[in-house]
C-alpha cells in the first residue's frame, strides 16, 4: 500500500470527527477602546431603505444620486438626526482613521458597490475625516482591484489588500489571533489584520446580501470575521463547516469588535444561491435596499429572512435543511443542492454566546424608508 | 551533538558511480495534487529527513537536477547526513552556492530536540509514521527502548498503538500530536505547509533549521520555539530577511520570517 492510499483510509478526521464545539483560544492584548462597544449604541435597531430606482436590473447599472439619497435617509433614520452631517458626526470625527471593510469575494459580479462606497467616503470627508485617513480594504488584492473603487472615491483614499501576496502572513498581527484546530490542520492560528490593530481607529462594515454555502448567509458578522483574519478557509472540510461558532468568535475579538462602529449592508444586488461567489447570473437578484445599524446580529437576522424567502419563492431548499442527500461539491450550479451542511445558526450563536446583538425578530426595531 | 552532525554534503563527480551501499534518496520537493481526493488539503512533500534519522551513518546519494540540488544539500545538512549530490550543470552551480552558505554556519555544541520517542521496529509502517511526523513538524527521537524522559513513547503494535490503528499512520500521527498537546511542542511553524523545521538546543542557545520544499520563496512565516530567548539571528544563503515581530516570554519565543528561500538557519540566544 502506498502512502497516499494510507491517507485515504479516512485518516485523521476520524479521530477528530465528534460534534463537540471546537476549543478556541483567543489571544489579544487589546481591550475595548471605547464604550459602548458593538452592538451599541443602537442595539436591535435597523434602518432599512428601499428604492425601486436604485438599479436597472437589465444592465445592473446603479444610479449614484439614488444611492446618495438612500444612504442619507438611512443614516438619519438610524440616528434620529435631521442632517447628514450630524448623523455621521455621531460616529466619526476629524481625527479618525476609518477603515471601510468591503466585500469583494464575489467580484466583479457582486461586491460592495462602488457607488455606495463613494457615498460613504464623501460623508466621511464631510465630517472632516481626511481622505488620506480613509482605507478601503479587503483581504485579497485580485478581488479588490477588479472593482476599481479608485474611479469613484476622493483622491487620497487608500485602497489596500491585507494579504499581499495571497498566503503571506505579514499583513496580519502576530500578537492578535484565535487559535483552534478544526481538522488537525498544521497551522492552527487565524491572525487579525494589522491594519485593524495598528492603524484604524474605526471601521465601517459593508457586506452584501448573499447566501453562503457554508454559513447559510454572509452578512455583517461573516464579512467582519472572515474578512479581517487570516487562514479562515480551513474551517470547512468535505461537507462539514465550523462557521457556526467560528464567525462569532472572530467577530468578538478586540480590537475589531470595538472599532466596528457602523454596518451598512449593500443589498442593491444579491445572491440567493451559490454564494459567496456569483458564477451564475441566474442566482442573482435585486432587493434594491440598504440596511444600516450598529447591531450586526439584527441586520443579519433580517438578511436570513430575506434570503430564505427568496429561496422559498424559487423552490430552493431551506437554508436550515440539514439533509445529507443534497450535498454535492458542484452545488453552486444547482440550487437544489449544497456543498456543505449550512450553519445559519451562526447569527444566533454570536448573539447568545458573545452578546453581539439582538437576534429575536420581535425585539428588532425596524425603521423602513422608501426612497 | 551538532559538532558531529555538521556534515557537509558534497558533489558526486559527473559520471562517477555512487559508493557501494549508498541509499538513493528522493528528490526533495512539493507535489500539488489539487484534483486528487485526499484526507487533507495539504500539499504532499517528498522529504527524506526521516530516512536519514532512521539510518545514522548510512551513505546517501541524491540524483537531482537544477535548483533541487541546492535543496537536497540543505536537507542533508539539516539532518546531519554527509550525502553525495549527483546533478547537472545548473545543479552544480545551485549546489555550489548552497555549499558556500552551509560552510559559513558555525558549529555549535547543540543537541537535537525531541518531544517524544518512537521505538524503531524496522517496519514500513513505522517508516511511514516517521515520514508523517516529520512532515507535521512533530519532533521525535528514534529509540531502541522507551525513554522515561518522554511522556509519550510510541511503539506500534502495542495496546497504546494497536496494529490495526497503525495501518493508518495519519491517524496515529494526529493521535500523538493530541497526546503531546500543541502548546507543549518545542517547534511550531505557522503560515506555510511546505516548510519543515528542525530544532537543536544547547545550554543558552537554540538553532532552528527551516527547509522550504517549494520551488519558490515562502512569504511570511511565523515560528514558535519553546524556551525564552532574547535574540534571533538569521543566517541564509539567498532570499531571506531578518526575523521581525520578535517576542518572547517565560514559555516561548516567536518571530516572523518575511521571506524564506530554500533554506535558513536561525540562531537564538539568551543574551
Amino acid at each position: 500500500m502506498d502512502r497516499r492510499a494510507f491517507l485515504q483510509l479516512a485518516a485523521a478526521p476520524a479521530l477528530l470527527a465528534d460534534d463537540a464545539p471546537p476549543s478556541y483560544k483567543v489571544v489579544s492584548s487589546y481591550s475595548a477602546v471605547k464604550s459602548p462597544e458593538m452592538p451599541a449604541p443602537y442595539r436591535g435597531v435597523v434602518a432599512r431603505v428601499h428604492s425601486d430606482a436604485v438599479i436597472d436590473a437589465a444592465n445592473e447599472r446603479i444610479d449614484q444620486a439614488v444611492v446618495d439619497r438612500m444612504l442619507s435617509s438611512g443614516i438619519k433614520a438610524l440616528t434620529g438626526a435631521k442632517a447628514d452631517k450630524d448623523a455621521w458626526a455621531a460616529f466619526f470625527s476629524p481625527g479618525d482613521v476609518v477603515g471601510i471593510k468591503v466585500n469583494c469575494s464575489g467580484a466583479p459580479a457582486i461586491r460592495a458597490s462602488p457607488e455606495v462606497i463613494k457615498a460613504i467616503t464623501q460623508n466621511l470627508v464631510g465630517v472632516g475625516v481626511k481622505a488620506e485617513n480613509i482605507y478601503i480594504y479587503e483581504r485579497f488584492l485580485d478581488q479588490l482591484t477588479s472593482v476599481h473603487y479608485e474611479r469613484f472615491v476622493p483622491q487620497g483614499v487608500h485602497i489596500v489588500a491585507v494579504e499581499t501576496p495571497r498566503g503571506s502572513l505579514m499583513g496580519y498581527d502576530p500578537k492578535t489571533y484565535v487559535e483552534v484546530s478544526f481538522f488537525g490542520e498544521d497551522d492552527t492560528r487565524s491572525n487579525m489584520a494589522r491594519l485593524v490593530t495598528e492603524r484604524l481607529t474605526k471601521i465601517i462594515n459593508v457586506p452584501n446580501v448573499k447566501e453562503h454555502q457554508a454559513s447559510g448567509v454572509t452578512g455583517c458578522l461573516k464579512n467582519l470575521a472572515y474578512g479581517d483574519f487570516s487562514n479562515v478557509a480551513r474551517s470547512h472540510m468535505r461537507t462539514k463547516t465550523n462557521t457556526l461558532s467560528f464567525i462569532g468568535t472572530l467577530a468578538a475579538v478586540e480590537p475589531l469588535r470595538s472599532k466596528c462602529m457602523l454596518n451598512i449592508m449593500d443589498g442593491i444586488c444579491g445572491v440567493w444561491h451559490g454564494g459567496p461567489f456569483s458564477e451564475e447570473k441566474r442566482y442573482r437578484f435585486y432587493p434594491k435596499l440598504m440596511m444600516l445599524g450598529t447591531d450586526p446580529v439584527a441586520i443579519d437576522r433580517l438578511l436570513l429572512d430575506l434570503i430564505e424567502d427568496k429561496r422559498k419563492a424559487e423552490g430552493a431548499p431551506s437554508l436550515w435543511d440539514r439533509s445529507t442527500d443534497k450535498l454535492d461539491p458542484r452545488a453552486h450550479l444547482d440550487f437544489h443542492k449544497n456543498t456543505f451542511i449550512r450553519e445559519p445558526g451562526h447569527i444566533e450563536y454570536a448573539a447568545t454566546k458573545f452578546g453581539l446583538g439582538e437576534y429575536d425578530r420581535n425585539r428588532i426595531k425596524l425603521h423602513s424608508v422608501e426612497v | 551533538m551538532l559538532a558531529a552532525a555538521l556534515l557537509l554534503p558534497s558533489l558526486l563527480p559527473g559520471g562517477a558511480a555512487p559508493p557501494a551501499g549508498a541509499v538513493e534518496l528522493k528528490a526533495p520537493r512539493v507535489e500539488y495534487r489539487v484534483n486528487e481526493a485526499s484526507a487533507t488539503r495539504s500539499p504532499w512533500i517528498d522529504s527524506n529527513g526521516w530516512r536519514i534519522l532512521r539510518a545514522p551513518g548510512q551513505k546517501f546519494v541524491y540524483k537531482v537536477n537544477g535548483q533541487s540540488a541546492a535543496l537536497a544539500g540543505a536537507e542533508a545538512f539539516t539532518y546531519g547526513a554527509g550525502a553525495l549530490i549527483s546533478t547537472d550543470g545548473p545543479g552544480e552551480i545551485a549546489f555550489g552556492r548552497m555549499l558556500e552558505f552551509l560552510k559559513s554556519v558555525p558549529a555549535e555544541d547543540l543537541t537535537p530536540v525531541a518531544d517524544f520517542g518512537v521505538i524503531e521496529d524496522g517496519t514500513d509502517v513505522t517508516g511511514e509514521l516517521l515520514n508523517l511526523l516529520t512532515r507535521m513538524n512533530l519532533l521525535y527521537r528514534i529509540e531502541k527502548n522507551p525513554d522515561r524522559g518522554f511522556a509519550v513513547n510510541v511503539r506500534l503494535g502495542t495496546p497504546s498503538y494497536p496494529a490495526d490503528e497503525a495501518k493508518n499512520p495519519s491517524f496515529v500521527a494526529h493521535k500523538i500530536r493530541s497526546q503531546i498537546g500543541d502548546d507543549n511542542r518545542s517547534l511550531r511553524i505557522y503560515g506555510s505547509e511546505v516548510v519543515i523545521g528542525r530544532l537543536l538546543k544547547g545550554d543558552h542557545q537554540a538553532r532552528v533549521f527551516l527547509v522550504n520544499y517549494a520551488n519558490q520563496p515562502v512569504l511570511g512565516l511565523r515560528v514558535r520555539v519553546r524556551g525564552n530567548y532574547s535574540k534571533a539571528e538569521l543566517r541564509a544563503g539567498v532570499t531571506a530577511e531578518q526575523p521581525t515581530d520578535f517576542a518572547h516570554d517565560e514559555t516561548a519565543t516567536e518571530f516572523s520570517i518575511p521571506q524564506l528561500g530554500a533554506f535558513a538557519v536561525i540562531d537564538l540566544s539568551r543574551n
